[in-house]
């Protein structure tokens, strides 16, 4: 099955490295989006105490939504998706395999963001670096586990640009909250790893929980 | 007028009663407030004298009571007039729609 | 309509009517005065919210396995029932914590995964109306996610300074306090269940409809 997994990943990032169309979009979006609360927030070269961690959040979960979109997009757009579905493969396997893409896709997405924000914002997010990539890493599947489950089931619904946010938002601000408490914890002058530990320990049970609710979900609508 | 009707017109009311006895232990008013005329309402004299109160904890706190508990009724009031209209409206299309297509099974 | 329907609503009609009289009768708080009556309907309301979303959760899941389409329209319902419960909790919340903690919100958790649940109450709703075909299943999945994230919101609790009254209050409480507070309890509980039997009842005659358009079609 992680075969299967890893094929289709491996599909998606082809066409992806051919074409570059999600990942220079969303990429650009997020630096935009970045770069408004910059101007926005930032006087007379101080940023407000905790933004970056927020700011942080907000662009990953912009970019994570309109990578989403297009993720499935592209699929529906060729009719793959069906042949996908139809494929002799367990549905988990493709489940997997585009959430893994997702979480790829986010994860290029971050590592031009956090320095971003880390310069305009003056925050020490490099700071505590592997701290920082575990709250990333365990934020991002989180958001992604949902976002990839319901981008795949809204493919046929009408309205689904409009449908993926609304839905998506309200089930993941848990993950969001966690992550801003998190990354905000790391920023402190003295970094209390207790509260860090707190708020990765909590994602990281997000995570399992969605993804193994997201699996059984996939499993289970997808069936036509 | 079908069943359906009927049972709303029994919520309507039921509900309409709630909000007649509701509203009067709401106004109670407070001594601080002057009254109108002087005349209090009958049932005042059931509840306890707000004066055992603390005096600056009367008269906001009666009005968040007052906001709160209108503000509960007119919400449930309004959804089920609104359930009742739904409804209703479902249950003409029903009704219509069964007599037509027992009328043109018939013939 | 079943036939207890028209007994129950009568008797949820006068409990409601009598219920100012009950909560007048109940003493005040010592620290919170007045305005601490407001719990007699808040918190039943808050109950119902949640019980709603639980309510929802459980027939998506059914409706998941079984494909039954009687518990579709129960987990629509339901959460219709949570945005109109939630609405309620969430209004009267603030107006009580207006007074008792000089403001009228507080981001601690219980507010906080409160105010998610409600959102993830409307979402379903709006994904309802504007899903068009198939999103029954989709609005299934997306219950499931929220009753997940309620569960979770509460193991924060602990972790997150909260002012909110803990739940130890309600057993604690006096005669004089919990007899009102149950007596609401079982008014809100009655009406839950009378607004969740109308509610199913349209999603039924809806379909009944529908049924009988293509029958129509069929014989012309």
């Amino acid at each position: 099955m992680m075969r299967l997994a890893w094929l289709i990943l491996r599909k998606d990032l082809t066409v992806e490295v051919r074409s570059g169309e999600i990942a220079y979009t969303t990429l650009f979006f997020a630096v935009t989006c970045v770069l408004v609360f910059a101007f926005a927030l930032v006087r007379e070269g101080r940023a407000p105490e905790d933004g970056a961690a927020g700011i942080l959040w907000i662009a990953v979960v912009f970019a994570g939504n309109l990578a989403l979109g297009r993720a499935f997009e592209r699929e529906r757009q060729a009719e793959t998706l069906r042949a996908l579905l139809m494929a002799p493969a367990p549905r988990t396997a493709v489940y997997l395999g585009k959430l893994l893409g997702v979480i790829a896709l986010l994860v290029g997405a971050e590592i031009v963001l956090v320095p971003l924000i880390a310069l305009l914002f003056q925050a020490r997010l490099l700071a505590h670096l592997w701290w920082m990539i575990a709250i990333l890493a365990a934020g991002t599947t989180g958001f992604a586990a949902v976002g990839t489950l319901f981008a795949a089931m809204l493919v046929r619904a009408r309205s689904r640009d409009v449908l993926l946010p609304v839905l998506l938002y309200p089930i993941t601000v848990p993950v969001i909250i966690a992550g801003v408490r998190g990354t905000a914890a790391l920023l402190q002058p003295e970094l209390e790893v207790g509260v860090v530990r707190f708020w990765l320990a909590l994602l990281i049970t997000f995570d399992v929980v969605f993804v193994t609710l997201s699996l059984w979900t996939f499993e289970s609508v997808m069936t036509d | 007028m079908t069943v359906l009707t009927r049972t709303f017109g029994v919520v309507l009311v039921t509900l309409l009663c709630a909000a007649a006895p509701l509203h009067a232990a709401q106004n109670v008013p407070p001594p601080s407030q002057p009254t109108p005329t002087g005349q209090a309402p009958p049932q005042q004299s059931e509840y306890v004298p707000i004066s055992q109160l603390p005096p600056q904890d009367q008269l906001p706190a009666a009005r968040l009571l007052i906001a709160a508990y209108s503000f509960v009724l007119v919400v449930f009031f309004l959804y089920v007039v609104s359930l009742a209209r739904r409804l209703t409206s479902v249950q003409r299309d029903v009704d219509r729609l069964g007599a037509s297509l027992k009328q043109s099974g018939k013939p | 309509m079943p036939k207890w329907f028209v007994p129950a609503a009568v008797v949820c009609g006068v409990m409601f009517a009598f219920s100012p009289l009950v909560i007048a009768s109940a003493d005040y708080e010592s620290t919170m005065g007045l305005v601490q009556k407001i719990f007699y309907y808040h918190m039943p309301s808050a109950w119902m919210f949640l019980l709603s979303g639980i309510v929802c959760g459980i027939a998506s899941v059914r409706f998941l396995t079984t494909g039954d389409p009687r518990h579709d329209r129960t987990a629509w319902a339901a959460a219709e029932m949570a945005v109109i419960f939630g609405v309620v909790t969430l209004v009267t919340g603030p107006l009580w914590a207006r007074r008792a903690w000089g403001t009228f919100w507080v981001w601690d958790a219980r507010t906080t995964s409160s105010l998610v649940q409600w959102m993830v109450a409307w979402a379903y709703l709006i994904l309802r109306r504007y899903g068009g075909p198939g999103s029954d299943k989709l609005a299934a999945g997306l219950a499931l996610f929220g009753v997940a994230n309620v569960g979770f919101i509460y193991v924060s609790v602990n972790y997150w300074r909260t002012i909110h009254p803990a739940t130890t209050v309600v057993p604690k409480l006096p005669f004089s306090m919990g007899f009102p507070l149950w007596y609401c309890v079982a008014a809100f509980t009655l009406l839950f269940v009378i607004l969740l039997q109308m509610r199913v009842r349209l999603e039924e005659q809806r379909a009944t409809l529908d049924t009988l358009y293509l029958s129509l079609d069929e014989q012309r």
